[in-house]
């Protein structure tokens, strides 16, 4: 049985990773085995920092040959060291498992010895648990940059998920912070793992298909100088020709003392900004170059819909009864599923803003941009619409204050492993 | 007015349905606490199964899917519960359609939020059951959730168990669910006592530290966890017990 201290510390060094998530896998039990995918996700439990936990996050080893500028376990950082073995990971899961606690395991490690040994060893651990354990289990796992291409591949037809960081939004802060990581070491097997996940898919590959719930990648904000502007159009960039299924984002706060890095942290607001940015792209039909140019920053003030929306306020107000689902949803306070409720309620009646209500469509936002049966409640003229998303726009950058109100919001940012 | 009581089954209540449907004001219910009112008419509803398969039927042949969610929303805690699936139903037959998206009719939010409660808890407990390893080698899952859910738990877990014997147990409704590694099936079971196995306190300790190493101590955020996870649900969670 793994040893509690050695447990202790490699999920201390694993914590920081944001991913969780156990969705997008249907994989299917078998005889004799244990475990499936839920495509929905399941979270197991939540901790006081309000994080959910889903899978069980652990690195294989802290002991690290890189010298990553912002990372606690750097070679050069003094911190406690351990190792673990892929028997100890796999009679830890399956227990786990069985009892509950977790949906899957989310395996990542610091480079020990080489990057093919360390993926050699994580790939290892996933055979065990897919061949020895029968673990039919979600298994995310975190790619080893500059390790060998096939063992890369023969790792993926087992998991459900990979991820490679890009850990940083370009390629000259990447060679001024992590020195020993290349862009192509991360972008390359991004790409060949895209290709083959495309290739199962056209061909119809069913067993051992590659990643069933895709790649994902994260990124710290604030610890180089690139602007919200390029943060999202490489975000866009890897969601187009990455095919990837989520971007990370984790805002750096300083733990690390380093003349190459800034003495202070990049905030949280910005962080929530960078996501509501990255949802509108996704989830609601917008374009980067509609949201932020190049080299511009998202507006603190309001959510990006809304200052998108105050920038073209000759397309509003919109008639709910008749606006197209593309329309509603560009609508600032109306979400995907409002505007979703929007269009099938109103096959059976006419909306009114009493209806609206009643579907408990929050309309303190809406309302200056809409009209129900032709009718318009919003405020009288542009200054005014802007004084109350400004009001509005203030509450919600408090509540983000008092969320993350201590101090020492240390270490929080950092991506930590690999 | 008449209030027609029914015994709490499926099959009791579409009968009510068949009974209540031509009266607007008539109420059905299978709670037997319910306030009387003087000029109220108590009609106490057994199975009839002719009118149950009427109105089953009747409601198939608009929408496939309703019955099924009648009977997920009957699960539920709530008082009105059959009133409010009555309402539902009324409305599906006089708009001779499905109507689960017709947001804004109060009869179906009411309805949905029912539903939802039931299906949204057991979403829940898919992940915050618990179990424990017994000395006999099956699993043992004590829980006292807010809806009638066990039977929507037991296929979840016989498909990811496969092999392995467990019980889920509803300490509040002194219902279990069992899995004999092929079938499931519920029965009564009042109290348990169950011995642990050698290893059980061993993972137990080391899934308390994990979720304690996991956890980011400078950015706490309990309204959120709370939220996530109601401390009524903490009393059968490890990691939250002491």
């Amino acid at each position: 049985m793994i040893d509690i201290k050695k447990l202790e510390i490699l999920t201390e060094s694993a914590k920081y990773d944001v991913t969780c998530s156990s969705s997008g896998s249907k994989r299917a039990n078998r005889a004799g085995g244990l475990g499936n995918g839920a495509a929905e996700g399941i979270c197991h439990s939540f901790t006081p920092d309000g994080r959910c936990i889903s899978l069980l996050k652990i690195l294989m080893s802290n002991e690290c040959v890189y010298d990553c500028e912002y990372c606690p376990n750097r070679r050069s950082a003094d911190v406690p060291r351990a190792r673990i073995t892929p028997d100890e990971i796999c009679e830890l899961v399956i227990n786990f498992y069985k009892r509950n606690y977790i949906e899957g395991l989310f395996l990542s490690s610091a480079v020990f010895e080489t990057p093919d040994r360390t993926m050699e060893l994580l790939t290892e651990t996933v055979i065990k648990l897919r061949k020895v354990y029968n673990f039919n289990g979600y298994i995310h796992l975190k790619g080893i940059p500059h390790s060998d291409g096939a063992l890369v591949m023969r790792a993926a037809r087992l998991v459900d998920r990979m991820s490679y960081n890009v850990e940083l939004p370009s390629e000259s802060s990447l060679k001024l912070l992590a020195p020993q990581k290349s862009k192509q070491s991360l972008l390359l097997p991004m790409k060949n793992l895209k290709e083959a996940i495309i290739y199962d898919k056209e061909n119809g590959v069913r067993r051992n298909r590659v990643l069933p719930a895709g790649q994902t990648t994260q990124m710290i904000i604030g610890a180089s100088p690139e602007s919200d502007g390029q943060i999202l159009r490489l975000t866009e960039a890897l969601y187009r020709n990455m095919n990837l299924k989520r971007v990370y984002y984790s805002s750096y706060i300083p733990v690390v003392k380093s003349n190459k890095l800034p003495a202070v942290g990049a905030g949280l607001l910005r962080e929530h900004r960078l996501y509501q940015a990255d949802w509108l792209i996704r989830f609601y039909g917008f374009d980067v170059s509609e949201i932020c140019n190049k080299q511009e920053n998202l507006a603190p003030e309001y959510d990006p819909k809304c200052a998108w929306a105050l920038k073209n306020m000759h397309l509003f107000p919109v008639e709910i009864n008749r606006a197209p689902l593309e329309v509603l949803l560009r609508v600032p306070g109306i979400g995907a599923k409002s505007a979703y409720k929007i269009v099938e309620a109103r096959r059976f009646s006419q909306l009114g803003f009493d209806n609206l209500a009643k579907m408990r469509i929050v309309l303190k936002r809406a309302k200056h941009f809409i009209t129900c049966k032709g009718k318009f409640y919003g405020a009288d003229n542009f200054a005014q619409v802007k004084t109350s998303l400004l009001l509005d726009g203030r509450k919600e950058i408090d509540e983000q204050l008092t969320m993350f109100s201590s101090p020492d919001t240390a270490l929080s940012a950092l991506t930590g492993n690999i | 007015m008449k209030i027609y009581i029914c015994d709490g089954s499926l099959q009791s209540f579409f009968t009510a349905v068949f009974d209540a449907f031509g009266d607007e004001s008539s109420i059905i219910t299978s709670d037997n606490a319910i306030q009387l009112s003087l000029e109220s008419e108590i009609i106490k509803v057994g199975f009839d199964r002719e009118k149950a398969e009427r109105v089953i039927r009747g409601i198939e042949k608009i929408d496939r899917e309703a019955v099924q969610d009648i009977s997920f929303a009957l699960r539920s805690c709530d008082g009105l519960k059959e009133q409010t699936c009555l309402g539902y139903i009324r409305r599906i037959f006089e708009r001779k359609r499905p109507v689960k998206k017709a947001y804004n009719f109060p009869e179906v939010t009411e309805f949905n939020d029912i539903l939802y409660k039931v299906t949204g808890e057991t979403h829940r407990l898919k992940g915050l059951l618990r179990f424990m390893e017994s000395a006999s080698g099956a699993y043992y899952a004590p829980y006292s959730p807010d809806n009638d859910i066990t039977e929507l738990l037991m296929p979840h877990f016989a498909e990811r168990f496969k092999s392995e014997k467990f019980v889920i147990h509803d300490l509040k409704r002194k219902l279990a669910g069992m899995y004999d590694g092929h079938e499931w099936f519920i029965g009564y079971a009042g109290e348990a006592e169950v011995y642990l196995s050698e290893y059980e306190k061993a993972f137990e300790t080391l899934w308390k530290k994990y979720y304690k190493a996991v956890n980011i101590k400078e950015r706490p955020h309990e309204k959120q966890m709370k939220g996530s996870m109601p401390v009524r649900y903490w009393k059968y969670l490890p990691e939250k017990k002491d």
